[in-house]
């Protein structure tokens, strides 16, 4: 990322406003060197796109949709969508989608499209869900049942299908996890298609929440099943995290049979609009489309290798030194228990119950993760956390 | 009178965090009632200005769960869940939603919100908490 050390001198403001500005700059520079524990990438450079900043340019309406603002990226946010429609393996002109603010926008319009599909559907979901999803159930009015997860933050699959069966006569609207936020943990579509089966159950709608590893598991050997080819409906990936941007943003992708219904449904307010929000930001669809062709499948499969030799790496430096790690399978986050909470705090770790991850995304480096467990072992010496003993 | 529930953790000091909480908030407590579990407790209130009391638990983190849910004591196992579910549906009420709120092993809190609260809460009495 190209960091602007700007002095906003320039700004027509008054010496105290541009000196917040500075203040506040100089903060999120020194902040930035220690974030380990969220998966955003730093490593971006939109720089050369800053002239379309200079516009009030709206992506407002569906993307494939002709529009009379004509101050729009669509073309280019088609093109996004194309890209991930391949890497995603949706069958040919069979798939729609728009660029979203983030991977909620694209859970929220998954759960909408299969609560459309099937207005009486029970929506079943994990215990490790992230916990914008119960607020979009409740906004969408959405009947639903938690399941429980496993330790390992992976559904648990009998109690799924104990409680699947008492609901036979009910659509299921199944909400996968493709990593979940705190372990990176997969739910197992295979398992999930088979549990249906066995108990006959054959109006589904599977949303699959990939926010994270949607940029992951396209660009390894062995990917768990994830995409449209394991029979998913639709899928939320963010933009913002792998791939990186300033702007938080996200793809959402869905078989076109089940966005034509919610067309229908629109047309008595006179447009075929299928989006959730009317004016869409349209500056993040290119940068999503500059990073594409910047980097080109080679280099996104290049840098996940990268992240995961990090991800490798991190766990095998924190065992060194006593400390319990471990991450899934294709996994770049690594998990190990709650300890030291001033040094967790230091480098922005996120902690839940018992358990902290650092993700390694593509800027985050080995000397980073060095520096973080000289600071781990020595918070730990210095006894700021008694949890942190038992693991040394 | 509507009442809240709170879920936490078993340790000392939890209610007069709760009582400053809602006395700096200038929301009074009309009643309020303590159930200890192996890790946790359970907590019950009424007090005279709900949606403010609610606000001040999600400010100081606290999971708070409004009257229109029915708490539950379950074993902490598969399919418990659905057994419950089961009494509501052989009985025709529907559900809205069931979310697990905390884990205290080997049981775990369970809040479940149905169309017909007060019939639900006569299927679960064996369970019930507060």
């Amino acid at each position: 990322m190209a960091v602007q050390q700007g002095s906003f001198e320039d700004c027509c403001l008054s010496e105290s406003h541009n000196k917040r500005l500075k203040t506040l700059l100089d903060s999120i520079h020194i902040e930035a060197d220690r974030f380990l524990g969220y998966p955003v990438s730093q490593q971006f450079d939109y720089s050369c796109l800053f002239p379309f900043l200079t516009y009030p340019m709206n992506n407002v309406g569906d993307p494939y949709t002709q529009s009379n603002y004509h101050l729009n990226s669509h073309s280019f946010e088609r093109e996004v969508l194309a890209f991930f429609s391949k890497l995603l393996n949706a069958p040919d002109d069979g798939v729609w989608g728009y660029v979203t603010n983030g991977g909620t926008e694209g859970n929220m319009y998954g759960i909408y499209l299969g609560r459309e599909i099937f207005p009486n559907g029970m929506v079943y979901y994990s215990e490790d869900t992230h916990y914008s999803v119960p607020k979009i159930l409740r906004i969408l009015s959405a009947r639903n049942i938690m399941i429980k997860s496993q330790p390992n933050g992976e559904m648990d699959y009998q109690d799924f299908a104990e409680t699947i069966s008492i609901f036979r006569d009910v659509p299921a609207i199944i909400f996968a996890n493709i990593g979940t936020t705190m372990t990176g943990a997969m739910d197992n579509l295979t398992k999930i298609k088979e549990i249906l089966k066995q108990r006959a159950i054959t109006n589904y709608y599977i949303h699959a929440d990939a926010a994270l590893a949607g940029m992951i598991l396209p660009f390894v050997d062995h990917p768990q099943p994830f995409d449209f080819s394991s029979g998913i409906d639709s899928i939320s990936i963010s933009g913002h995290k792998m791939i990186g941007s300033p702007i938080p943003c996200g793809v959402a992708l869905a078989r076109k049979n089940h966005v034509a219904r919610i067309a229908r449904a629109v047309e008595y307010v006179g447009t075929l609009d299928t989006t959730i929000s009317g004016s869409r930001n349209a500056i993040s669809p290119l940068f999503l489309w500059y990073a594409i062709h910047q980097k080109g499948k080679l280099g996104f499969r290049s840098m996940i290798q990268n992240c995961i030799s990090v991800a490798n790496y991190t766990v095998d430096r924190l065992n060194q030194v006593g400390i319990k790690a471990w991450r899934h399978k294709n996994s770049v986050t690594v998990i190990f228990p709650k300890m030291s909470e001033k040094v967790l705090k230091k480098w922005q770790i996120a902690v839940h119950r018992d358990i902290a991850h650092i993700i390694t995304m593509p800027n985050t480096s080995k000397t980073q993760i060095n520096a973080f467990i000289d600071d781990l072992i020595q918070g730990i010496e210095e006894n700021d956390d008694v949890t942190g003993k038992q693991y040394v | 009178m509507k009442h809240i529930t709170i879920v936490t953790e078993r340790r000392l000091g939890v209610v007069s965090e709760i009582t400053e909480s809602l006395a700096a908030a200038e929301i009074n407590i009309e009643t309020i009632q303590t159930e200890l579990h192996d890790n946790s407790s359970v907590i019950n209130l009424t007090v005279d200005r709900y949606d403010n009391a609610l606000q001040v638990f999600q400010n100081i983190g606290m999971h708070a769960i409004s009257e229109d849910a029915i708490l539950l004591r379950l074993k902490d196992e598969p399919g418990a869940l659905a057994k419950i579910a089961r009494r509501f549906t052989d009985a025709g009420i529907g559900i809205r939603s069931i979310g697990l709120i905390k884990r205290d092993q080997p049981f775990a809190f369970v809040a479940i919100s149905t169309e017909r609260t007060a019939e639900a809460l006569s299927l679960v009495e064996d369970v019930l908490v507060g």
